[in-house]
């Protein structure tokens, strides 16, 4: 068919599933899985996830980053991003440090910015913390960040996690949105509690993790700007820009 | 302008030509380390680098290649193995086990190929 034409999909390295291909079952592996046909059941990846405009997927997801452009009826569980562009529909919950939906799409569920270190496993945080550095946990001296204005809490934010110690401060990553969106929607966790709590959880987290306290030592020498504000509030916050 | 006519001309038989090249290539692929249990259903070619168990139910061709590992009921119209394959085959075209593809299960197709070198153990039907 054509597609092989327009997508990359026929290098070594990617997955195809195909505009009349259906695949039902549990779908694991570790590279990148474009879906141009429907996936049902679940789907388990190290790497991205694309799901075409054609692309149908109604599966638990658990990626590293998911792209999408289709439709995804499900929860989304990504150790880094999801996107959902502008032809994107999704009824589901997302869980991912970073979010980003684009104007003209569509989605209903809840999004938790917060809970990924937590569920996911661990190892996933700790890979995020090497390979973006701008994926950080929670440092301890988050009182020195400041909190723009611009930011307001809107009435029906969702209630914070029970206990958040995750890298919340990816939201800065998720900013750049493409120019020509008119208006686009960036949604972004942040930490509502105050430094005292967040010292004592991450104490806690010490105790149960010691292995996390290389990524923890090293934090408190990083600049505020680069941990952006988001220790600050733990609910998660709807931005709209307009320009 | 006739050479501009016959330069167009040429242009066309190359893209055709392009055409008809890229015609067998899969547009599904099931990568290297990709392992799906399950259902595979469709109406276009697959190529099976990675794992697949459960059934494959396609009405285009279904190639199986070296890295492939095929655990599952197989009905196609035409089934290539170069791999691994354990399960049944019905094909409505032609069954192809090329030499380097190994196959444990029964073939049922009109036409069935095996190379020299091919692995196969299992009951043929080629009944119309």
């Amino acid at each position: 068919m054509a597609i092989s034409k327009t997508n990359p999909g026929t290098e070594i390295n990617v997955t195809v599933i195909g505009d009349s291909v259906r695949v039902q079952g549990t779908l694991s592996g570790d590279e990148d899985l474009h879906v141009l046909g429907r996936v049902d059941g679940r789907i388990e990846l190290n790497r991205t996830l694309v799901v075409a405009p054609t692309g149908i997927v109604k599966a638990e997801v658990m990626v590293k980053n998911a792209v999408i452009s289709g439709v995804v009826v499900g929860n989304i569980h990504a150790s880094e991003s999801v996107e959902i562009t502008r032809e994107g529909r999704m009824v589901g919950d997302v869980y991912s440090p970073r979010v980003i939906i684009v104007d003209g799409a569509c989605f209903r569920g809840s999004i938790d910015m917060g809970d990924t270190a937590s569920m996911a496993g661990r190892q996933s945080g700790n890979e995020r913390s090497s390979s973006a550095p701008s994926t950080r946990p929670l440092s301890s001296s988050s009182s020195s960040s400041p909190t723009p204005s611009r930011f307001s809490s809107p009435p029906s934010a969702p209630p914070p996690p029970a206990w958040s110690p995750a890298p919340t401060s990816a939201w800065v990553n998720s900013a750049p949105v493409s120019p020509p969106v008119v208006a686009s929607v960036v949604i972004a966790a942040v930490d509502e509690q105050q430094s005292d709590d967040v010292e004592t959880l991450e104490a806690a987290e010490h105790e149960q993790e010691p292995e996390q306290e290389i990524d923890q030592g090293r934090l408190p020498t990083d600049p505020p700007q680069a941990r952006g504000f988001s220790q600050k509030s733990n609910k998660a916050r709807v931005i709209v820009k307009r320009k | 302008m006739l050479s501009a006519w016959a330069f167009q001309f040429a242009c066309l038989l190359v893209c055709f030509h392009l055409n008809l090249c890229e015609k067998p290539m899969a547009s599904t692929v099931i990568g290297n380390s990709i392992v799906i249990d399950g259902e595979i259903t469709g109406d276009e070619d697959l190529t099976i680098r990675g794992t697949v168990k459960g059934r494959i139910s396609l009405t285009a061709s279904l190639i199986v290649e070296n890295s492939g590992i095929v655990e599952a009921d197989i009905e196609t119209r035409h089934v290539e193995v170069s791999g691994n394959v354990t399960g049944n085959i019905t094909a409505n075209e032609k069954v192809e086990l090329k030499s380097d593809g190994r196959m444990v299960g029964d073939i049922k197709a009109p036409r069935i190929l095996i190379a020299d070198g091919a692995v196969f153990k299992g009951n043929v039907d080629m009944e119309r």
